[in-house]
């Protein structure tokens, strides 16, 4: 079975580093990002199961980055990680369509689980979508 | 001299919202330390856990992680050096210190939103000591405010750099940017902190254009400077 693909993305390289190699050896295949940008372009380029997303960061912050990240792939599963998430960039990140909203320090095991549901809810959606275009096309063709 | 009563409420006010602001920045960095080591220390479990599953030592990483977290609390203590230095700068209204040190930590203080705003801020240390005996949390707030607005102006080049100097007339410290520094707009939080800081000090900032390219922003301070040699 393939792997669970993550996006981690954190300016703080040391912490980005560390979080990697726990996620890593709990058998996730983890991509690295360090701005907004590359997180922009790791997206533009490949297929993730989740995205994991401070919100304080140079240049992009994380809420604009969820942004064009959800505009990107409308249904791509985010979460947030962050040091002092208010409330107010809480409920924004919810409404730009956050998945999750974690404080650091966050309990890996949980991270990781809530991780694999992402993976689960992306394919059933693929397997949503997949449905009814089949079902469109059945219907259209008339068979 | 004391200050009258409405200075005096103005500079508390805009002193404690200064407080306030730098205190969560440097708060949200003790944070960023914190969680860094929280992870560090973390792998550390994970690889021991690891290597006492398959029977390897692991300790060279173990080692590796250990001296990442000690860099980590190094970083720690200096942004705590920071904040025990911010606030003992309200102890006295008047009292000598020196301006080269004061300058160093308002770099510290504005470290974290240049960094977030990408701006290469740079403070330039005094070749020779200079003592000045005036209000420190005023200049601090004053100084503050200015470089906070010319953080937010610096969208081209993002280059910006702090230094003081000592001349005829007394000590001007000057903050230049590589880009335009905008008139300070009345009616804002940064302007508020300014006013307060500079009627403190009885000075007026000057934004000028700066002959290296960019705007400066100068503050001729007043009182008693004294450049050791």
């Amino acid at each position: 079975m393939a792997k669970d693909r993550v996006l981690l993305v954190d300016d703080e390289v040391d912490f980005l580093e560390a979080l990697a190699e726990r996620l890593q050896r709990r058998g996730l295949d983890v991509t690295r990002a360090t701005s907004g940008r590359e997180a922009l372009t790791a997206v533009a380029e490949q297929t993730f199961d989740a995205v994991v997303l401070d919100l304080a960061m140079p240049g992009l912050d994380g809420i604009e980055t969820l942004r064009r990240l959800r505009e990107l792939q409308p249904n791509l599963q985010v979460m947030i990680l962050s040091g002092r998430a208010t409330v107010q960039t809480a409920v924004e990140a919810t409404q730009l369509g956050a998945t999750d909203i974690f404080e650091k320090p966050t309990d890996v095991e949980t991270l990781v689980e809530r991780i694999r549901s992402a993976r689960a809810a992306r394919l059933a959606h693929e397997d949503e979508v997949a449905k009814e275009h089949i079902d469109e096309i059945m219907h259209t063709k008339g068979w | 001299m004391p200050m009258s009563d409405e200075p005096q409420r103005r500079l508390e006010r805009e002193g404690a919202l200064f407080f306030g602001s730098v205190g969560a920045g440097l708060s949200h960095e003790l944070s960023n330390v914190f969680n860094i080591i929280n992870e560090l220390s973390g792998l550390q479990q994970d690889i021991l856990a690891g290597a006492a599953q398959d029977g390897t030592a692991g300790l060279g990483r173990v080692a590796d992680l250990a001296t990442r977290i000690k860099t980590q609390v190094i970083r720690g203590e200096e942004i705590n050096r920071c904040l025990h230095h911010l606030s003992h700068t309200v102890d006295k209204e008047e009292t000598t210190f020196d301006l080269g040190e004061k300058l160093a930590l308002l770099g510290s203080l504005a470290a974290r939103a240049a960094r977030l705003a990408e701006v290469e801020l740079r403070v330039r240390s005094p070749e020779s000591p200079i003592v000045h005996l005036g209000d420190p949390f005023a200049l601090l707030l004053a100084l503050h405010g200015c470089v906070t607005t010319a953080i937010k102006a610096a969208v081209s080049e993002r280059r910006i750099e702090i230094w003081s100097e000592s001349g005829a007339d007394g000590v001007r410290v000057i903050i230049r940017s590589a880009d335009p520094i905008p008139q300070l707009e009345s009616d804002t939080p940064t302007a508020a902190a300014i006013d307060a800081g500079c009627a403190a000090l009885s000075v007026v900032p000057r934004i000028e254009p700066a002959s290296e390219g960019g705007h400066r922003i100068v503050l001729a301070l007043s009182g008693v400077s004294t450049e050791m040699a």
